[in-house]
């Protein structure tokens, strides 16, 4: 029994229809707080982290080892008076963070968590098309960015912008690709190919051992899409100030800060969902969630390492690496995974 | 007007409030889409005078002054005024504080090279390195903290002197510094030269000739990376270089790896000076007593003097005029950032923002001593 279903016969006096309408709502809400809790839990694991690879401490003050902070910074942020230029495209300009921000947040909605103990099954939507939804979803993110770069009325901003559409756009290609061969392998298996709770089940083995290839590429791939080192140079801050999101302060800064954690955040549950095998996984039972969670958060800490390791990329050398590297192995890997499913492996 | 709205070049105004300008520095940059067109560095931010407030000022208390130049080397600013003043004065100082000179220069020259490792790599959207350059340079204000008892603007060294005498304690703190430090250096530096996204970065930009360096007055490391072995220290010793074995390190990658490389290689030179001068630092005394503190603002110097010293920066000259009377006549110092920032427009033609900062953050810019 899944949550939407328990949720539902809670609600069963409402009759069929108003019962689970209902309980859609409130499971999509509680996504979107575990959402933003997670996104600010990894905030706090990230400043930790941070401050241990730098010789520091890191946030220790609010609350029990610093847990607090993160909420604290979300606080002050709240309260802040927002400094908003002259001259800016008004409406636009408010919109592109809440663009950013929902595009994230609708992401959330259609990764497979599995089951969780008594809760069940936790996915909130079972669509045969999810996979297909969630990148048109997340593809929304940029709009909010490039908005975000030519209402501001900064020539910054504009820069970072132009720089942001020319990265997102030669990573976006070869992110789809390698999608699409992990979706030619699980219709080897499973009904439903396009719906990442189907990749999920299709994995007895998981796909990163099938194609590694495709596995790096993605990896890489999403790094780019969520501006880290060595790929932030939408925000690149020793050049541009911070690039699109230099006119922005209070809430709207924050949500652009919470669109960044939050895409390596959803990036790395939609890699440990189609390759590594997503809430699948030996020891656990019916708490397979964990082992969704536990796989995020490898992932996370490796994108973080990177992330405080690498210098930025220069623009040109970072978009020629994308059409005249990536593309052609992206190419190659979905070659490699039609030969696989032909020969029955995956 | 009009000419302007139809222009396909956009102008930037990169500071003199910008993560990447180093202090105050301005930069008005023409664009095109990312190509940086042309580059007018506008300075003057943080001019304070000090050349004139010098000339107010006796002898002694114009040290202060040049702690407050290139602030993040105030030893080797002290080191280059005593040059000329003593010079000026004739009074010399004696041998032990010759030394204590030298470690403390050397050890200022690290500082300031750590701080520039830092700043580069921040430059270039390194986050972390900057932490553990700047680990090291705290150990090292800690033993100035120790010695002269301040961190960055020491007031250490005086005319004919130093203000304290180093005892054993101190030489055991440094040698227990130097004896950890290469390894941590290396640990760092691995993460710029080992890293490809780095090396891609730095090679191949910002490449400068060894005519044009000339031409411009480039000095210090950057006229080293472009490979004339040209270095105060060596061809015009003062203090006691001269008894010292080091090498002077050049490259000839003219570019903005070469700079980085030779920066490293100076900091591997420094720990090798003063490993030899902690060894052979003489007894005796550490002032002059024809400047002791009772006389110090009676001393009369008259004459022309220039004095050159080798700051981590470059060539850093002090050219001191004295009439006979107990203040300056004229006190006009030759800033090695200053000289060397002019070559960023030459350095910065045609090139990506990126580059723009990669090439202004390798020349090292200390804005106190620019704009003086």
């Amino acid at each position: 029994m899944n949550l939407l279903t328990r949720i539902a016969t809670i609600l069963g006096f409402l009759g069929h229809f108003p019962a689970y309408a209902l309980a859609y709502v409130i499971e999509t809400i509680v996504v979107i707080i575990f959402g933003t809790v997670a996104v600010a839990g990894m905030v706090y694991l990230f400043r930790k982290y941070m401050a241990r690879v730098q010789i520091r401490v890191g946030p220790n003050r609010v609350g029990k080892f610093g847990i607090l902070q993160v909420m604290a910074d979300g606080l002050k942020l709240f309260q802040k008076e927002s400094i908003m230029p002259s001259g800016r495209d008004d409406l636009p300009y408010k919109m592109a963070p809440v663009i950013v921000f929902i595009g994230l947040m609708m992401g959330f909605i259609f990764i497979p968590y599995g089951q969780l103990a008594w809760f069940g099954n936790l996915t909130v939507t079972h669509s045969d098309v999810s996979l297909v939804i969630l990148f048109a979803l997340i593809a929304i993110m940029p709009i909010g960015e490039i908005l975000s770069g030519i209402t501001s009325n900064n020539k910054y901003a504009m820069v970072g912008a132009l720089r942001g559409v020319a990265k997102d756009i030669s990573f976006e290609v070869p992110m789809m690709l390698s999608i699409l061969s992990v979706v030619i392998m699980a219709s080897a298996n499973v009904s439903n190919p396009l719906d990442i709770n189907g990749i999920v089940q299709a994995q007895s083995i998981p796909f990163i051992i099938l194609e590694p290839l495709g596995f790096v590429i993605f990896f890489i791939s999403m790094m780019a899409r969520a501006s880290f080192s060595p790929f932030d140079m939408g925000e690149s801050d020793s050049e541009l100030v911070t690039g699109n999101t230099t006119e922005y302060s209070g809430l709207r800064f924050g949500m652009f800060y919470l669109g960044l954690f939050g895409t390596i955040f959803l990036g790395s549950m939609i890699i440990s969902s189609i390759y590594l095998g997503g809430y699948n996984g030996p020891f656990v039972g019916d708490l397979g969630f964990i082992w969704l969670l536990v796989k995020t958060l490898v992932l996370v800490i490796i994108s973080l390492t990177v992330w405080l390791t690498m210098p930025r990329a220069r623009i040109d050398k970072l978009v020629t690496f994308g059409w005249r590297i990536l593309l052609p192995l992206s190419f190659l890997q979905l070659v490699v995974a039609g030969f696989l499913t032909l020969g029955g492996i995956a | 007007m009009e000419e302007q709205l139809n222009s396909r070049y956009v102008e930037l105004n990169m500071g003199p409030q910008h993560p990447s300008t180093h202090g105050v520095l301005r930069l008005k940059l023409l664009l095109d889409g990312e190509t940086v067109k042309n580059v007018e560095p506008i300075i003057g931010y943080l001019h304070r005078n000090a050349e004139k407030i010098c000339e107010l000022d006796y002898y002694c208390d114009s040290l202060i002054y040049f702690d407050r130049m290139d602030y993040v080397a105030a030893m080797n600013m002290e080191v280059g005024y005593l040059e000329a003043a003593e010079k000026l004065l004739a009074i010399e100082p004696p041998e032990r504080v010759k030394w204590i000179r030298v470690i403390m220069a050397e050890l200022n020259r690290l500082a300031s090279h750590l701080v520039w490792a830092g700043a580069f790599g921040l430059d270039l959207g390194m986050i972390t390195p900057f932490f553990y350059f700047f680990e090291e340079r705290e150990k090292i204000l800690n033993l100035f903290t120790e010695i002269c008892g301040s961190r960055q603007e020491t007031n250490y060294m005086s005319i004919g002197g130093v203000y304290q005498d180093f005892n054993d304690k101190i030489i055991f703190k440094i040698k227990q510094f130097l004896k950890q430090f290469p390894k941590k250096m290396e640990e760092a530096y691995s993460l710029f030269i080992k890293n490809d996204i780095f090396i891609s970065r730095t090679k191949g930009i910002g490449i400068l000739e060894p005519e044009v360096a000339l031409s411009y007055g480039v000095t210090g490391p950057m006229l080293r990376a472009s490979g004339v072995p040209y270095d105060v220290r060596k061809d015009a010793p003062y203090l006691v270089y001269d008894k010292l074995n080091f090498d002077i390190p050049i490259s000839r990658g003219k570019d903005v790896l070469a700079r980085c490389i030779v920066r490293f290689e100076e900091m591997r030179q420094s720990v090798k000076i003063l490993n030899q001068a902690l060894d052979k630092i003489p007894d005796g005394p550490y002032f002059n007593p024809k400047a002791k503190k009772s006389l110090m603002i009676r001393l009369r110097g008259e004459g022309d003097v220039y004095a050159r010293t080798e700051s981590p920066k470059g060539e850093f000259g002090v050219h001191l005029v004295g009439d006979g009377t107990v203040k300056p006549y004229r006190l006009h110092v030759r800033s090695p950032a200053f000289k060397n920032l002019s070559i960023l427009p030459f350095l910065a033609r045609d090139v990506l923002i990126a580059d723009m900062v990669a090439i202004s953050g390798s020349i090292d810019l200390v804005f106190g001593e620019v704009d003086r």
